[in-house]
Protein backbone atom coordinates (compact mmCIF):
# COMPACT_ATOMS: atom_id res chain seq x y z
CA UNK A 1 0.00 0.00 0.00
CA UNK A 2 2.56 2.33 0.81
CA UNK A 3 4.84 0.92 -2.10
CA UNK A 4 7.97 0.65 0.54
CA UNK A 5 9.32 -2.41 1.67
CA UNK A 6 8.62 -3.89 5.02
CA UNK A 7 12.38 -2.91 6.21
CA UNK A 8 11.85 0.33 5.25
CA UNK A 9 9.21 0.70 7.03
CA UNK A 10 10.71 -0.92 9.94
CA UNK A 11 13.92 1.68 9.61
CA UNK A 12 11.08 4.92 9.02
CA UNK A 13 10.02 3.63 12.62
CA UNK A 14 13.30 3.16 14.00
CA UNK A 15 14.13 6.71 12.82
CA UNK A 16 10.93 7.66 14.31
CA UNK A 17 9.61 9.41 11.06
CA UNK A 18 6.72 6.91 11.40
CA UNK A 19 4.74 6.71 14.67
CA UNK A 20 4.51 3.55 16.23
CA UNK A 21 3.21 1.03 18.72
CA UNK A 22 4.63 -1.57 19.48
CA UNK A 23 2.29 -4.20 21.22
CA UNK A 24 4.00 -7.85 21.93
CA UNK A 25 5.11 -8.85 18.22
CA UNK A 26 3.89 -6.06 16.32
CA UNK A 27 3.90 -2.46 15.25
CA UNK A 28 0.76 -0.15 15.62
CA UNK A 29 0.86 2.66 13.48
CA UNK A 30 -2.04 5.41 14.23
CA UNK A 31 -3.65 6.57 11.27
CA UNK A 32 -2.44 9.97 12.35
CA UNK A 33 0.90 9.30 11.71
CA UNK A 34 0.40 7.99 8.01
CA UNK A 35 -1.19 11.15 7.41
CA UNK A 36 1.91 13.09 5.31
CA UNK A 37 2.56 9.90 3.95
CA UNK A 38 -0.82 9.69 1.78
CA UNK A 39 -2.09 13.14 1.54
CA UNK A 40 1.25 15.47 1.81
CA UNK A 41 -0.03 17.37 5.01
CA UNK A 42 -0.05 16.48 8.93
CA UNK A 43 -3.00 14.89 9.89
CA UNK A 44 -4.18 17.95 12.34
CA UNK A 45 -4.22 20.00 8.71
CA UNK A 46 -5.49 17.05 7.15
CA UNK A 47 -8.56 17.10 9.77
CA UNK A 48 -9.12 21.20 9.02
CA UNK A 49 -9.04 20.61 5.48
CA UNK A 50 -11.69 18.31 5.29
CA UNK A 51 -13.71 20.80 7.97
CA UNK A 52 -13.57 23.45 4.98
CA UNK A 53 -14.49 21.13 2.47
CA UNK A 54 -18.00 20.02 4.11
CA UNK A 55 -19.24 23.77 3.32
CA UNK A 56 -17.53 24.30 -0.08
CA UNK A 57 -19.89 23.09 -3.03
CA UNK A 58 -22.32 25.65 -1.23
CA UNK A 59 -19.84 28.34 -1.05
CA UNK A 60 -18.43 28.12 -4.51
CA UNK A 61 -21.85 27.88 -6.11
CA UNK A 62 -22.89 31.28 -4.60
CA UNK A 63 -18.90 32.54 -5.47
CA UNK A 64 -19.76 31.89 -8.65
CA UNK A 65 -23.33 33.18 -9.24
CA UNK A 66 -21.67 36.56 -7.80
CA UNK A 67 -19.13 36.68 -10.04
CA UNK A 68 -21.26 36.01 -13.02
CA UNK A 69 -23.44 38.53 -11.67
CA UNK A 70 -26.51 36.35 -11.27
CA UNK B 1 4.81 37.24 3.50
CA UNK B 2 2.41 38.14 0.87
CA UNK B 3 -0.48 36.01 0.14
CA UNK B 4 -3.04 36.69 -2.07
CA UNK B 5 -6.80 34.76 -0.51
CA UNK B 6 -9.68 33.77 -3.18
CA UNK B 7 -12.78 34.36 -1.33
CA UNK B 8 -13.91 30.52 -0.74
CA UNK B 9 -10.85 31.08 1.70
CA UNK B 10 -12.24 33.84 3.50
CA UNK B 11 -15.74 32.35 3.32
CA UNK B 12 -14.73 29.28 4.73
CA UNK B 13 -12.81 30.81 7.53
CA UNK B 14 -16.06 32.76 8.44
CA UNK B 15 -17.74 29.44 8.38
CA UNK B 16 -15.77 27.24 10.26
CA UNK B 17 -13.11 28.03 13.24
CA UNK B 18 -11.95 24.13 12.80
CA UNK B 19 -10.94 24.84 9.23
CA UNK B 20 -7.62 25.49 7.23
CA UNK B 21 -8.84 28.61 5.80
CA UNK B 22 -9.32 30.18 9.99
CA UNK B 23 -5.70 29.01 10.67
CA UNK B 24 -4.15 30.40 7.79
CA UNK B 25 -6.00 33.87 8.38
CA UNK B 26 -4.98 33.93 11.92
CA UNK B 27 -1.76 32.70 11.14
CA UNK B 28 0.90 35.43 12.43
CA UNK B 29 3.55 35.34 10.02
CA UNK B 30 1.51 36.19 6.54
CA UNK B 31 0.09 39.09 4.94
CA UNK B 32 -3.33 37.74 3.99
CA UNK B 33 -4.36 40.23 0.52
CA UNK B 34 -7.92 41.15 -1.02
CA UNK B 35 -8.85 42.88 -3.96
CA UNK B 36 -11.70 45.61 -3.83
CA UNK B 37 -13.24 43.46 -6.66
CA UNK B 38 -13.12 40.38 -4.58
CA UNK B 39 -14.55 42.32 -1.49
CA UNK B 40 -17.46 43.06 -3.53
CA UNK B 41 -18.20 39.23 -4.17
CA UNK B 42 -17.80 38.70 -0.70
CA UNK B 43 -20.03 40.64 0.62
CA UNK B 44 -22.66 39.72 -1.80
CA UNK B 45 -21.81 35.85 -0.85
CA UNK B 46 -21.98 36.93 3.16
CA UNK B 47 -25.00 37.71 2.56
CA UNK B 48 -26.28 34.87 0.65
CA UNK B 49 -25.15 32.04 3.40
CA UNK B 50 -26.05 34.37 6.07
CA UNK B 51 -22.99 35.20 7.69
CA UNK B 52 -22.85 37.88 10.49
CA UNK B 53 -21.78 42.00 8.44
CA UNK B 54 -19.46 42.39 11.83
CA UNK B 55 -17.84 39.32 11.62
CA UNK B 56 -16.85 39.92 7.85
CA UNK B 57 -16.18 43.26 8.18
CA UNK B 58 -13.98 42.89 11.39
CA UNK B 59 -11.88 39.72 9.76
CA UNK B 60 -11.28 42.02 6.70
CA UNK B 61 -10.41 45.19 8.50
CA UNK B 62 -7.70 43.19 11.45
CA UNK B 63 -6.73 40.64 9.59
CA UNK B 64 -6.55 41.70 5.19
CA UNK B 65 -4.70 44.11 3.25
CA UNK B 66 -7.42 45.42 0.48
CA UNK B 67 -5.67 46.17 -2.57
CA UNK B 68 -7.31 48.71 -5.54
CA UNK B 69 -8.17 46.91 -8.52
CA UNK B 70 -8.21 47.75 -11.98
CA UNK B 71 -11.19 46.24 -13.99
CA UNK B 72 -9.58 46.96 -17.70
CA UNK B 73 -6.32 45.60 -17.22
CA UNK B 74 -7.48 42.31 -15.80
CA UNK B 75 -8.01 40.53 -20.16
CA UNK B 76 -4.31 40.08 -19.86
CA UNK B 77 -4.73 37.47 -17.62
CA UNK B 78 -6.57 35.09 -19.69
CA UNK B 79 -4.76 32.24 -20.54
CA UNK B 80 -4.43 31.83 -16.96
CA UNK B 81 -8.06 30.80 -15.94
CA UNK B 82 -10.56 28.26 -17.28
CA UNK B 83 -13.44 30.55 -16.65
CA UNK B 84 -13.33 34.55 -17.54
CA UNK B 85 -15.23 35.54 -13.84
CA UNK B 86 -12.25 34.13 -12.03
CA UNK B 87 -9.62 36.36 -13.90
CA UNK B 88 -9.88 39.16 -11.26
CA UNK B 89 -8.02 36.67 -9.30
CA UNK B 90 -5.36 36.03 -11.03
CA UNK B 91 -5.09 39.94 -11.64
CA UNK B 92 -5.62 40.70 -7.50
CA UNK B 93 -2.49 38.12 -6.97
CA UNK B 94 -0.47 39.98 -9.33
CA UNK B 95 -1.25 43.58 -8.70
CA UNK B 96 -1.10 43.08 -4.91
CA UNK B 97 2.73 41.18 -5.51
CA UNK B 98 1.80 38.50 -3.79
CA UNK B 99 3.75 35.28 -3.44
CA UNK B 100 1.57 33.03 -3.20
CA UNK B 101 -2.57 32.74 -4.55
CA UNK B 102 -4.38 30.80 -1.86
CA UNK B 103 -7.68 28.86 -3.18
CA UNK B 104 -9.97 26.01 -2.94
CA UNK B 105 -10.80 26.64 -6.49
CA UNK B 106 -7.48 24.97 -8.11
CA UNK B 107 -8.48 23.42 -10.86
CA UNK B 108 -10.25 26.69 -12.29
CA UNK B 109 -6.73 28.40 -12.46
CA UNK B 110 -3.77 27.31 -15.03
CA UNK B 111 -1.72 26.77 -11.78
CA UNK B 112 1.58 25.89 -14.30
CA UNK B 113 1.13 28.70 -15.82
CA UNK B 114 0.83 31.40 -12.81
CA UNK B 115 3.61 29.32 -11.42
CA UNK B 116 6.11 29.81 -14.37
CA UNK B 117 4.83 33.00 -15.96
CA UNK B 118 3.80 35.48 -12.76
CA UNK B 119 6.22 33.38 -10.36
CA UNK B 120 3.44 32.84 -8.07
CA UNK B 121 2.47 29.48 -6.70
CA UNK B 122 -1.37 28.39 -5.73
CA UNK B 123 -2.24 26.17 -3.20
CA UNK B 124 -4.91 25.26 -0.93
CA UNK B 125 -4.79 26.48 2.62
CA UNK B 126 -3.75 23.17 4.52
CA UNK B 127 -0.77 22.76 2.07
CA UNK B 128 0.63 26.19 2.36
CA UNK B 129 0.44 25.88 6.25
CA UNK B 130 2.57 22.56 5.42
CA UNK B 131 4.43 24.76 3.50
CA UNK B 132 5.04 27.32 6.66
CA UNK B 133 5.58 24.23 8.77
CA UNK B 134 8.53 22.89 6.54
CA UNK B 135 9.99 26.58 6.23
Amino acid sequence: MLQLSKNTVYELISRGEIVAKKIGKLYRIPTASLSFLFTGIDYDLYQADTEDRKNLSIIEREITKARAGK
Amino acid sequence: MRVFIDSDVVISSLLSSKGAAFKLLHATDIIPIVSTTSLKELRIVCKRLHIANDAFETLIQKKCTVIPLQIKTQNRYKKYVLDPNDLHVVAGATSAKALFLISYNLKHFRVENIKNDLKILCMTPALFLQYLRSN
